[in-house]
C-alpha cells in the first residue's frame, strides 16, 4: 500500500505517511564537486555535498532515507568513489556503499534535523560538525569493535573444530634425547640437527618426560660462567640431562629465578585434541612448542612421539584457511596500529609504560642472555645508538655457540651480542633461514601480513619500525596474537 | 570339518618324510658364504634429512618398504651416542623419529 522507497522524491514518501529518517553522508576525502547518489535518490539525482567551514577537505550532505538497507556511491569530481573506511560490498555499479537505516532516529541525526521538512541540504555550524565526526568516530571504533568480536568468533570457531591432526605434515620428522644423554651431548646434537627443542625420553620408565629447550642451555652456560658449578671437569662431560633437571628446579625453588613455578610433569597434547586447546595449553603454560603424543595403548604405555606443535604452526592453518576470506575476517585487514595487540614504545605523554627492553650489539653476551631470562621472552632486538633495527638475538641462537666448541673457549662476558649474530651467519644452517629472522613491518601493515611474517619458521617476533629511520615502535610476538585473537589478558 | 584346516576329509596334507628331520650341525662352509643382501630400496630413508624448524614443512613420502623398520646410525666405533631412527604411519601421516641414546660404557 505505501510505496516503500521507489517514489521519485523523498518528500513524496513523507506526504504518504512513510517515516524518513534523516541521514547525514560525509565525504572526508576533499575535492572540488562532491555529489553522493544512491539507492534513495533511484541512482539518478546526484545530491550535491558541501564542504565544511575550517574543513576543506570534509564534505557532508543529509537526506532522508526510508528505514532499511541502502546504498550509495560518491560522484567526486567527475570520478566514482566509495569510502573504504564505511561498509561496503560490490554491487552492479561496482563497489559500493551500504548503510543500514534503522526505524529510531539515533541521537547522530537527531541533532541534525532542526526540523524543516522537505529540505533537501542542510547546512550545520562546524560546532555541531565537530560533535557529529566525533560521534562517527565513536561508531567507527564501535564498528571496530564488532569487527574485532566478530573475527574473534570466527577464529574460535575454526581452532575447536579442527584437531593437531591437522598440524602434522604429511611426512614429518622429530628429534627425540634420552634423559640420560650429557648435556654437553645433547647441545651438539641439537646444532647439528638444527632443531632448538627436543622431547626428553626415559627408557627405564617408558616415557616421555620433558622437553630440552634453549633456555635450559642458556641457564646451563651461565651456571658453568658464574663458577659456582661444583662439578669437576670429568662431572661435567657425563652431567646428564635428568642431572640437570632435577639440579634446575631445586635451583628454582630456592633462587625464584623465575617468576611462575616451572612445569615438573611434561606438557604434551595428543593428535585429537582441538587446536583451541593446544594454543590455550601452550600460552598457559608460557612455552614454545608442545610435543604431540599419542598413546597407543590403554594405559599409555609404548606412546608414539608424533609432531613438536607451536603456535607458528596454528598460526600458519589460520592464514592458509582465511588468506582468501578477508570479508569474514575483518579485522585481518586492519592497520595493525589500531588494534590492542602487542607490547608498542611509550609515546610522549604516557610515563606509566615501560620501555622496551633493547640490545645494543656491543652489549656482552652474558648481559643479552640474562636480560632474556629476566625478562622472560625469546629474542630481543639488537638497536644501534638511533635506537634503529639490527637484528633480533633469540634464546635458540644459544645453539650457535657449539659450533667448533666455541662455548668451551670463551667466556660469556667477553663475547658480544655482534659477534655471537657473527657465529650464527656463518653455519650453514640446513634450511638457510637465517637472514629472515629478522622480520620488520610498518605501523600501517594490515594484520593480515604481520599473521604471515609470523609464521616464517624462526621468527617468533614481527618489529613494527618507523619507515625510513627504522626505528623500534613496537613488537608483536606469536603470543599476542593469539591473546588477542583468542580475548585471553 | 574343523577349525585349523587340518582334518577335512580327502585333503589331508601328507605328513613329511622322518628323514627331513636329521638336524645336521651348521658346517663352516656355511657360515663362509655372505648372508643374503638386503633388499636394496632399504637404504632410502628419511633419515638424513634435517628435521624443519617450524616442523611444517614436509619431507618426501617414505618408501613403503622403510616403514616400521627400526634403522641403527653408522658411526665408528668410540662413540658415546647413538641415533635410532624409525619411520611409521599415524592415520594418513608419515611420521620420522629419530631418538638419540647414550652408549653405556663398561
Amino acid at each position: 500500500m505505501f510505496s516503500t522507497g521507489t517514489s521519485s522524491s523523498q518528500e513524496a514518501g513523507g506526504a504518504t505517511g512513510e517515516l524518513l529518517l534523516p541521514k547525514t553522508f560525509v565525504w572526508p576525502y576533499g575535492g572540488s564537486r562532491v555529489m553522493v547518489t544512491g539507492t534513495f535518490t533511484r541512482w539518478s539525482d546526484h545530491v550535491q555535498m558541501s564542504p565544511v567551514e575550517g574543513c576543506p577537505t570534509l564534505f557532508q550532505a543529509t537526506c532522508r532515507l526510508t528505514p532499511g538497507m541502502h546504498q550509495y556511491k560518491f560522484y567526486v569530481d567527475g570520478e566514482w568513489r566509495h569510502d573504504e573506511q564505511q561498509p561496503s560490498v560490490p554491487g552492479s555499479y561496482g563497489i559500493v556503499n551500504t548503510v543500514f537505516v534503522t526505524r529510531e532516529p539515533d541521537s547522530l541525526t537527531a541533532i541534525l534535523s532542526p526540523g524543516t521538512p522537505g529540505s533537501k541540504h542542510m547546512d550545520i555550524d562546524p560546532d555541531t560538525f565537530q560533535q557529529v565526526c566525533g560521534s562517527l568516530q565513536e561508531t567507527r571504533l564501535g564498528l571496530l569493535e564488532t569487527d574485532i568480536e566478530a573475527s574473534r568468533h570466527c577464529i574460535t570457531d575454526f581452532l575447536s573444530s579442527n584437531a593437531v591432526h591437522d598440524l602434522l605434515p604429511d611426512s614429518g620428522k622429530v628429534i627425540a634425547l634420552d634423559v640420560n644423554l650429557p648435556v654437553k651431548q645433547a647441545f651438539h646434537i641439537l646444532y647439528e640437527q638444527g632443531t632448538p627443542v627436543a622431547p626428553l625420553w626415559d627408557s627405564f620408565r617408558g616415557r616421555f618426560v620433558g622437553v630440552l629447550s634453549p633456555l635450559d642451555f642458556i641457564l646451563i652456560l651461565r651456571e658453568l660462567g658464574s663458577h659456582g658449578s661444583n662439578l669437576t671437569e670429568e662431572e661435567l662431560e657425563t652431567h646428564t640431562i635428568a642431572a640437570w633437571k632435577t639440579a634446575k628446579h631445586q635451583n628454582i625453588r630456592q633462587m625464584h629465578l623465575l617468576s611462575k613455578p616451572c612445569q615438573r610433569s611434561l606438557v604434551y597434547a595428543g593428535p585429537f585434541d582441538s587446536l583451541k586447546d593446544v594454543a590455550l595449553k601452550i600460552l598457559q603454560n608460557d612455552v614454545s612448542t608442545i610435543p604431540i603424543i599419542h598413546p597407543s595403548s590403554h594405559d599409555g604405555s609404548f606412546p608414539q612421539l608424533l609432531h613438536l606443535a607451536s603456535l607458528a604452526g596454528i598460526l600458519k592453518c589460520i592464514c592458509r584457511y582465511f588468506r582468501h576470506s578477508s570479508g569474514v575476517m575483518p579485522i585481518l585487514q586492519q592497520p595493525i596500529c589500531s588494534l590492542p595487540i602487542g607490547t608498542w614504545v611509550p609515546k610522549i605523554g604516557e610515563p606509566n609504560r615501560r620501555p622496551l627492553v633493547m640490545l645494543r650489539p656491543n652489549v656482552s653476551l652474558s648481559s643479552a642472555l640474562s636480560l632474556l631470562v629476566q625478562a622472560q621472552v625469546s629474542s630481543l632486538p639488537v638497536v644501534n645508538e638511533n635506537d634503529s633495527l639490527l637484528d633480533v638475538y633469540s634464546r635458540s641462537d644459544i645453539t650457535a655457540l657449539a659450533k667448533d666448541n666455541i662455548y668451551a673457549h670463551i667466556h660469556l662476558d667477553e663475547m658480544s651480542v655482534y659477534h655471537a649474530l657473527q657465529l650464527g651467519q656463518d653455519t650453514a644452517m640446513p634450511n638457510g633461514i637465517i637472514g629472515q629472522r629478522c622480520q620488520m613491518c610498518l605501523g600501517t601493515d594490515p594484520l593480515q601480513k604481520v599473521m604471515e611474517r609470523l609464521t616464517i619458521p624462526g621468527v617468533r617476533r614481527v618489529f613494527i619500525v618507523e619507515a625510513g629511520s627504522k626505528r623500534v615502535e613496537g613488537i608483536i610476538s606469536l603470543s599476542n596474537v593469539f591473546k588477542f585473537l583468542l580475548s585471553l589478558r | 570339518m574343523q577349525d585349523g584346516g587340518t582334518c577335512v576329509m580327502g585333503f589331508e596334507i601328507p605328513r613329511s618324510p622322518e628323514s627331513s628331520y636329521d638336524n645336521p650341525i651348521p658346517a663352516n662352509e656355511d657360515e663362509a658364504q655372505d648372508p643374503p643382501l638386503a633388499p636394496p630400496h632399504l637404504q632410502h630413508t628419511l633419515l638424513s634429512y634435517p628435521a624443519s624448524q617450524d616442523g611444517s614443512s614436509s619431507l618426501p613420502s617414505p618408501q613403503n618398504v622403510t616403514l616400521n623398520h627400526l634403522y641403527i646410525e653408522n658411526r665408528e666405533s668410540p662413540r658415546s651416542v647413538v641415533a635410532l631412527g624409525v619411520t611409521h604411519r599415524f592415520r594418513s601421516k608419515f611420521v620420522t623419529v629419530v631418538l638419540y641414546k647414550p652408549v653405556q660404557r663398561r
